[in-house]
């Protein structure tokens, strides 16, 4: 269970980037964050695992509260909890199995890292990782050399390095075409089903978080527009969350 | 597009004009300070001197031959008597043997001189000896010139005149041709050879300073890099108490941990099988001892004591591994003189002995780092628990404490060099600079969510702050005195006790420093955060920047003072500059990196190191190969003129042969500069293009 308590965040120039949120979000959901660009969708994910630091309020996960842990607790905390993202983040001159196998840093003695040693084992999990997003046979190619869709995929397989709980997704396929999408909404949701991930996912369309979410959180200006089922949003509610002139579009 | 009104063209225009004139006046003023004047180089006399040092320049002495000499002789009648005949030549033989027609005359008369039977292509004189014995040279005629040559055929004929000597008539002188002939293939001169000696030595002069220089600029580079610096911050309480206590672990650090370094090294120079053993152990160890946390989904927090524990054990092992790592290179020096292994062994050698200068330092960094992480563990409830009052209270006491600190060490430093004196007046300054916003934003206009701060206000009011703690410092510490008279502070021991004995200078800035320190601290409180990435960035990048501005030249000079002449020296102010400057090359690839990878990593739960090991190196390791060749292709330019200052190299040769006036050797060695040179050119333009 996460427990988001009156979360705020005002950035250091003193824009408010998030304006007292509060959600409680049960194991196993998959909940879509949708918003207009500017909304404090990323700002609330990475508040989570605090990339950003939150001004005011708490974040229990599990009964853990994440806002006071210490550095060593956090480095814990976030090793349960995957992360992918918009760019999806990964070292492009790097091989692919590097990259998956960085997902496995947190568990591993720091004095090993220093010597570039991974125990032995760490290899069959990537490529065990690898195996589950479907790409086995790019382990060996560089990251710059995949697509957008299986640099994605890349990035989902380094999550599950971690064995997480729960997957942080900043509108993960922003920059990929309509199939691509729905291949790594896919996979989203198969994590979803099958390891019994919570999943928070930000998206652009309206209509992804329609096909794959439990359940919809609308941010409008840092605030909490709708939090409710995909189907509950009619027309009045849209124009709402995205200002009245916008129109809603299919992604197929 | 709209047209600017005719009024704003024409004052445009009048502001060109001004400015061509300003432009003008600048250049013009430029030539006569440079002292150009067109007439000195068309001095006849200069002309020659330069254009014959210009031809022996480019005619360098790369090889030397060796000759053998052919003589022939014939006689020659001075005056001819009546019905003389020349006898016969026998030419049956195989010697060279020479024909002058005719046989006799007077001075001045052109005779032909033709020889048969020399080598081929050498080139010959004309000697003409009389009874008097002595050697006249007869210049040829037709083209004035001493030497003239011998052909294919091993044949010559050229015609001289009868030299005029008084009082010879009658005698029989002797005519002789001397024929020089190469002998074997032109070998190279021993200018040459001393050349590529010292080429040598300027190569690995370079690659020396640059290999040297690697592994510093690569970590100053990381302290240098803005991204990576800017979001560090800590906790204000922690930092003051990590400055406080780093006297005190220093100097634990460097009486007590060194001890136990020296001994370890003892150990390790003593015997090879138990050191090597010994060393595996306490890595081992440390490596067991560094946490390694299993999978579970519940926190697992180590407990205090055993936290402490850690980090003495951790403390203890790296001073004995080091000990004993030195002690192994120490041993192994001693193992061998001769060949590659000789080389090898007072390299290892020599590291080893490094270990050894510089126990008590790192022992005292270590003592000093693990009692700060020590303090700051055990303070880091107390300080989160802390009422806003306490905190305060706490913060100004700390802040005393390490204003102190920080101030008393710059005042060491000042002690040192007249203007060192400045750097306390310039970090009273960076001290003071928080006091005045913490003021404002406390008591006058506190920071509101939402509400943009004021930042030109801030800033103003950081840079009053700045100026009045350095003005005050400076006064008070006398640095005029200093800077105009370049008088050292007065040495007079203010305080001594527990192996300590500091000046009255000292103690006066620490109670500067105290003053500062307590007020700001106090107001801050000890909740507050400190941006230390920034701190950090700054200092690397301004101490980067003084350094780089300081030409390997001039540094050369200050080295061959400490180090006497020779490449050594050359060595030292070549590393030194490329820290500098790779370490800021460096920076600026780091700079330039994509961020996203470290976001990725630590959001895994990644430490520190280990996010700069996978995100930033993959990435950046390229450049760096790039821009340490191109040093390395600079460092070789530079070594070749480091001599000059007496800095080793060819450099050093160079001189000498040109205040020698030995142009056609210098020519040699500007020869091979220029192969070098060229060559490291392309090579380092290769690799780079390969890497970027
Ligand atoms: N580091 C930052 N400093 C200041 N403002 C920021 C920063 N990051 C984001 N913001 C601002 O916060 C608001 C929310 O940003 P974000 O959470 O990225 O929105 P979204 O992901 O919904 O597009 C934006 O207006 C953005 O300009
Ligand atoms: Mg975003």
């Amino acid at each position: 269970m996460l427990i988001i308590e009156n979360l705020t965040k005002i950035y250091d120039n003193g824009f408010k980037a998030l304006d007292n949120i509060s959600l409680e979000i049960p194991d196993g959901q998959f909940v879509s964050i949708i918003g207009l660009s500017g909304s404090g969708k990323s700002t609330l994910l990475r508040c989570i695992n605090r990339l950003v630091e939150p001004t005011k309020g708490r974040i229990i996960w599990n009964g853990l509260d994440i806002t006071a842990a210490t550095d060593d607790e956090l480095r814990q905390i976030r090793r349960r909890i995957g992360m992918i993202f918009q760019q999806f983040n990964l070292v492009k001159r790097s091989s692919v199995l590097t990259n998956v196998m960085a997902g496995r840093l947190g568990y591993i003695n720091p004095i090993f890292s220093l010597f570039n040693y991974f125990p032995p084992g760490e290899k069959q999990r990537a490529m065990a990782a690898l195996q589950r997003v479907g790409i086995p046979e790019k382990a060996m190619n560089r990251a710059s050399a995949l697509s957008g869709g299986q640099q994605q995929r890349v990035g989902i397989a380094r999550t599950l390095m971690q064995d997480p709980e729960m997957l942080l997704a900043d509108e993960p396929v922003a920059s990929l075409d309509p199939a691509t999408s729905h291949s790594v909404m896919k996979y989203l949701e198969l994590l979803n089903n099958e390891d019994g991930l919570t999943v928070l996912c930000s998206l652009h369309f309206l209509s992804l978080a329609r096909a794959y979410s439990d359940r919809v959180i609308a941010l409008k200006d840092g605030k909490l527009e709708f939090d409710g089922l995909p189907k509950d949003i009619d027309n009045e509610r849209f124009k709402m969350i995205y200002g009245e002139d916008a129109v809603e579009v299919e992604i197929h | 597009m709209n047209t600017p009104p005719p009024s704003r063209t024409l004052l445009w225009r009048l502001v060109l004009v001004v400015l061509a004139a300003v432009v003008l006046v600048i250049f013009s003023y430029g030539w006569t300070v440079t002292d150009i004047d067109l007439a000195v180089p068309q001095e006849a006399q200069r002309q020659e001197n330069v254009g014959n040092a210009l031809r022996e320049l480019l005619s360098p002495n790369v090889f030397s031959q060796e000759y053998e000499v052919k003589t022939a002789t014939t006689s020659f009648l001075i005056n001819c008597p009546e019905g003389f005949t020349a006898p016969e030549a026998s030419p049956a033989t195989d010697q060279p043997y020479i024909v002058v027609e005719p046989g006799c005359g007077t001075a001045n008369e052109p005779v032909t001189v033709r020889g048969f039977n020399f080598a081929a292509n050498g080139l010959a004189r004309v000697n003409w000896i009389a009874l008097d014995g002595e050697r006249r040279i007869r210049q040829v005629i037709g083209t004035g010139e001493d030497n003239f040559s011998i052909n294919a055929e091993g044949s010559f004929s050229v015609q001289v005149e009868v030299p005029r000597i008084r009082g010879t008539t009658g005698e029989t002188h002797t005519v002789e041709v001397q024929g020089r002939f190469p002998l074997g293939l032109p070998t190279l001169s021993a200018t040459t050879g001393l050349v590529l000696e010292k080429m040598v030595e300027t190569i690995f002069l370079a690659l020396i300073a640059t290999a040297v220089s690697i592994l510093p600029s690569a970590i100053l580079s990381f302290f240098a890099a803005q991204n990576l610096m800017r979001p560090v911050r800590t906790s204000l309480g922690g930092l003051l108490l990590t400055v406080a206590l780093f006297p005190v672990g220093w100097w634990i650090g460097s009486t007590l941990l060194t001890q136990l370094g020296m001994l370890a090294l003892n150990i390790g120079r003593g015997n090879f099988s138990g050191s090597a053993a010994a060393t595996l152990f306490v890595f081992v160890g440390m490596v067991a001892t560094t946490r390694k946390l299993g999978t579970s989904s519940t926190l697992e927090t180590v407990s205090q004591p055993r936290a402490l524990l850690n980090a003495v054990l951790i403390a203890l092992g790296s001073v004995v591994l080091i000990g004993l790592v030195g002690g192994l290179g120490l041993l192994f020096g001693s193992l061998f003189t001769e060949g590659i292994p000789g080389y090898l062994s007072a390299f290892i050698g020599s590291l080893g002995g490094m270990v050894e200068l510089v126990m008590p330092l790192i022992a005292g960094v270590i003592g000093a780092f693990t009692l700060s992480s020590i303090g700051t563990t055990l303070t880091r409830d107390v300080f989160k628990r802390l009422s806003a009052t306490t905190s305060h209270l706490l913060g100004g006491v700390l802040g005393a404490l390490a204003g102190a600190v920080v101030l008393g060490a710059t005042a060491v430093i000042g002690m040192s060099a007249a203007w060192m004196g400045l750097l306390t007046p310039f970090v009273a300054g960076g001290l003071a600079s928080v006091i005045l916003p913490q003021l404002y934003q406390r008591f006058i206009n506190p920071p509101q969510p939402g509400v943009m701060p004021n930042r030109p206000l801030l800033t103003l009011l950081n840079w009053i702050g700045t100026v009045i703690g350095f003005v005050a410092t400076f006064l008070l510490l006398n640095v005029r005195q200093a800077l105009v008279e370049g008088t050292l502070p007065d040495p007079v021991i203010g305080f001594a006790g527990m192996g300590i004995s500091l000046p009255v200078y000292v103690l006066q800035a620490m109670l500067i420093g105290a003053v500062i320190g307590a007020v700001a601290g106090a107001l801050a409180g000890t909740r507050g955060n400190f941006p230390i990435g920034t701190v950090l960035y700054s200092t690397t990048r301004t101490v980067l920047n003084a350094l780089r501005s300081i030409e390997p030249l001039i540094m050369g000079l200050v080295f061959v003072i400490w180090v006497g002449i020779g490449p050594f020296a050359g060595v030292l102010a070549l590393t030194l500059h490329s820290i500098a400057s790779l370490g800021k090359l460096y920076s600026e690839q780091i700079e330039s990196i994509d961020t996203g990878p470290i976001e990725a990593l630590q959001s895994t739960g990644a430490n520190r190191l280990q996010t700069i090991m996978y995100a930033v190196v993959p990435q950046i390791i390229p450049p760096y190969i790039a821009f340490t060749m191109y040093r390395w292709d600079i460092n070789v330019r530079m070594s070749t003129i480091i001599g000059f200052v007496g800095g080793g190299g060819i450099g050093f040769l160079l001189q000498q042969q040109i205040n020698l006036l030995r142009y056609r050797d210098a020519g040699v060695a500007v020869l091979a500069i220029a192969i070098v040179v060229s060559i490291l050119d392309y090579a380092s333009a290769a690799i780079r293009e390969r890497y970027t």
